[in-house]
């Protein structure tokens, strides 16, 4: 314990003789870094913008590297803001980062609009995208043979998905793979027997959102948590934000930001700064 | 000076090379003198020209050599690493799980590249035909333009027509999502006939009109004239035409990535979605990383090694046909 607050007091006095020397260059105080999951790169990045806009002099520089990456990152101290697309791991719980919730990401999965199904169990979503089930029929639908629709390996929607409904199994390799949401709903609005995934924020009336274990997939659902395919996206600091950090935090946070930016990604706002 | 002038608009000739002063000044060596009709200035401006366009022509050669050279640094370590055989041989193509086989990706290239010829084959011969044999000046005049114009619309276009347009009426036609070998090989027949088509169409009227003059005088029809005669006379131009088109169709990209489906197995239908050598590479570079990206130089290599073998069968095809006339 003494060893540990001895640490504690030698990275405190660390920081501070690192920032006394930042602020005599004038580089740390209006420079704010932010990395981490690619997935809440758009978000971090059109906010980043619209922050420096409205903030001149300040500077956020965002960038993506992985989730993992992004909260070893800030855990070490060598980046502002960490970013992630999945929960802390237990063992990362104690590292005492602060989570704050700034955007949730569903994964809806959509039919034709002339598709009877309504609603799929995960279990038969799963066996439709390992390529048990091939035609509607098996999961009470019409004789009407599924088109199975994937995104490509680089999609964090894929992996996301992936990690909801698969788990270890892998995906049918018959699947047509399109590289890019619109796709995947443009060819899905017009297949009659087709099915594919995209981001709740991107499903329009082209397209029927499936309920999924009888959840309908909507933002009631999905803000509540009872919707199962989908996750918080966050920003992690070490120790509570302050100064240009929690500015820009408390930026992203802001309805208006949450309402255009964060829509327009794909994603959905948090419901009251979702702390 | 007056050297330095074009001799048609007397207008002077922005030259680098050619020094009038050193023209001028340097004394000439009498016996070429003697020989030369051309002025100092000309001899010198000739003598650049002629070493400008050997840099051009060393640009296209360095070019290929430096893609050759950089594309096989990068790639050669695959082959190495899983072996020649297994790389080429392997039916499984799961580069993030450690599997890199491309033979799926050989044999969709080849059943694209086939199917395209099979359509766009006859129908860019016929266009040629039609061009050459058949057509009026005036209805030559419209339809030769509008075949050439189908070479300079960016492939990515004819991709972009394929997902909206086409794929949607094959789905609705045939089933399934329209996505697959048949939506490919509607889209790569298009796309390779203005390059059959203008060749075959030099082939045959490089035949002489002697010959046309004669069949008609034994009493031949036009449809055996062209069949029996002038098909036959200009066969080796339009196997050049034809394999100069299977590259174009090899080579395709953009324009199948977007309606190929991009499975990553080889289909079991001609509905059904499928990966090619080209569009694996458009689709995994942006992920790639270490073994998974020295293997898509691999397959760049192999791209490339297809490519020059139908280089080569050009002009065996082509030396033969000297020798056979």
């Amino acid at each position: 314990m003494n060893l540990r607050r001895a640490v504690a007091l030698l990275a405190l006095s660390l920081v501070l003789v690192v920032s006394g020397c930042a602020r005599s260059v004038g580089v740390s105080l209006t420079t704010l870094t932010v990395t981490g999951s690619t997935t809440v790169l758009p978000i971090a990045e059109v906010a980043a913008t619209e922050f420096e806009a409205a903030n001149p002099g300040k500077r956020v520089l965002v960038s993506g590297i992985g989730s993992s990456a992004g909260i070893e990152a800030v855990t070490k101290g060598t980046c502002d803001i960490g970013t992630s697309s999945r929960d802390l791991k237990p063992e990362e719980k104690s590292l005492g980062l602060v989570d704050i919730k700034i955007a949730l990401d569903a994964i809806a999965v959509i039919v034709n609009p002339s598709n009877p199904v309504s609603g799929l169990t995960k279990a038969q979503v799963s066996d439709i995208f390992q390529g048990k089930i091939t035609n509607w029929k098996g999961v009470g639908g019409p004789d009407l043979p599924i088109g199975l629709v994937n995104r490509d390996e680089a999609s964090g929607t894929r992996e996301a998905f992936s990690k909801f409904v698969l788990g270890t199994a892998d995906f049918d390799p018959t699947a047509a793979v399109l590289p890019g949401t619109g796709q995947v709903r443009s060819v899905v609005a017009q297949a009659s027997g087709a099915i594919g995934y995209i981001s709740l924020g991107f499903v329009d009336p082209s397209v029927k959102a499936l309920a999924v274990d009888g959840i309908p997939a909507n933002e009631t659902t999905v803000g509540n948590g009872t919707y199962p395919l989908s996750r918080y996206l966050h920003f992690l600091t070490k120790g509570q934000p302050s100064g240009l950090a929690k500015a820009y935090i408390d930026f992203v946070l802001s309805p208006k930001i949450q309402e255009s930016v964060v829509r327009d990604a794909g994603f959905l706002p948090v419901a009251e700064g979702g702390k | 000076m007056s050297d330095s002038r074009d001799p048609r608009t007397g207008e002077p000739i922005p030259e680098m090379c050619a020094d009038p002063k050193s023209a001028e000044n340097s004394p000439r060596p009498p016996a070429r003198q003697a020989l030369m009709t051309i002025s100092k200035a000309t001899y010198f401006k000739e003598a650049a020209l002629k070493n400008l366009f050997l840099v051009c022509a060393c640009v296209a050669v360095a070019g290929v050599a430096l893609i050759f050279l950089f594309v096989g640094l990068e790639g050669w370590p695959i082959f190495a690493k899983v072996g020649v055989f297994n790389f080429l041989g392997g039916l499984k193509w799961y580069p993030t799980k450690q599997f890199f086989g491309i033979l799926t990706l050989i044999v969709n290239s080849m059943l694209a590249m086939i199917g395209a010829l099979a359509i766009g084959g006859p129908l860019a011969v016929g266009t040629a035909v039609f061009l050459s044999e058949v057509a009026s000046p005036r209805m030559r005049e419209i339809v030769r333009p509008a075949v050439e114009l189908l070479a300079g619309i960016p492939s990515v276009v004819y991709g972009f027509f394929g997902l909206v347009m086409l794929r949607p009426i094959v789905a609705h036609v045939f089933g399934g999502l329209g996505f697959g070998l048949f939506t490919v090989w509607l889209i790569l027949a298009v796309m390779i006939v203005p390059t059959i088509a203008t060749l075959t169409e030099d082939a045959l009227r490089s035949v002489p009109d002697g010959i046309r003059e004669a069949s008609y005088a034994m009493g031949a029809t036009k449809w055996q004239t062209i069949w029996r005669v002038l098909l036959p006379a200009a066969k080796i131009g339009i196997i050049d035409a034809i394999i100069l088109g299977m590259g174009r169709a090899i080579g395709e990209t953009m324009a199948v990535v977007m309606v190929a489906g991009n499975a990553r197995v080889i289909p079991d239908g001609i509905f059904k979605p499928f990966l090619t050598l080209t569009t694996v590479i458009v689709l995994d570079m942006p992920y790639a990383a270490g073994d998974h990206r020295t293997a898509l130089f691999g397959v760049a290599i192999v791209l490339f090694i297809i490519s020059m073998l139908f280089v080569a069968a050009i002009r065996v095809i082509s030396r033969f046909g000297k020798e056979m006339s």
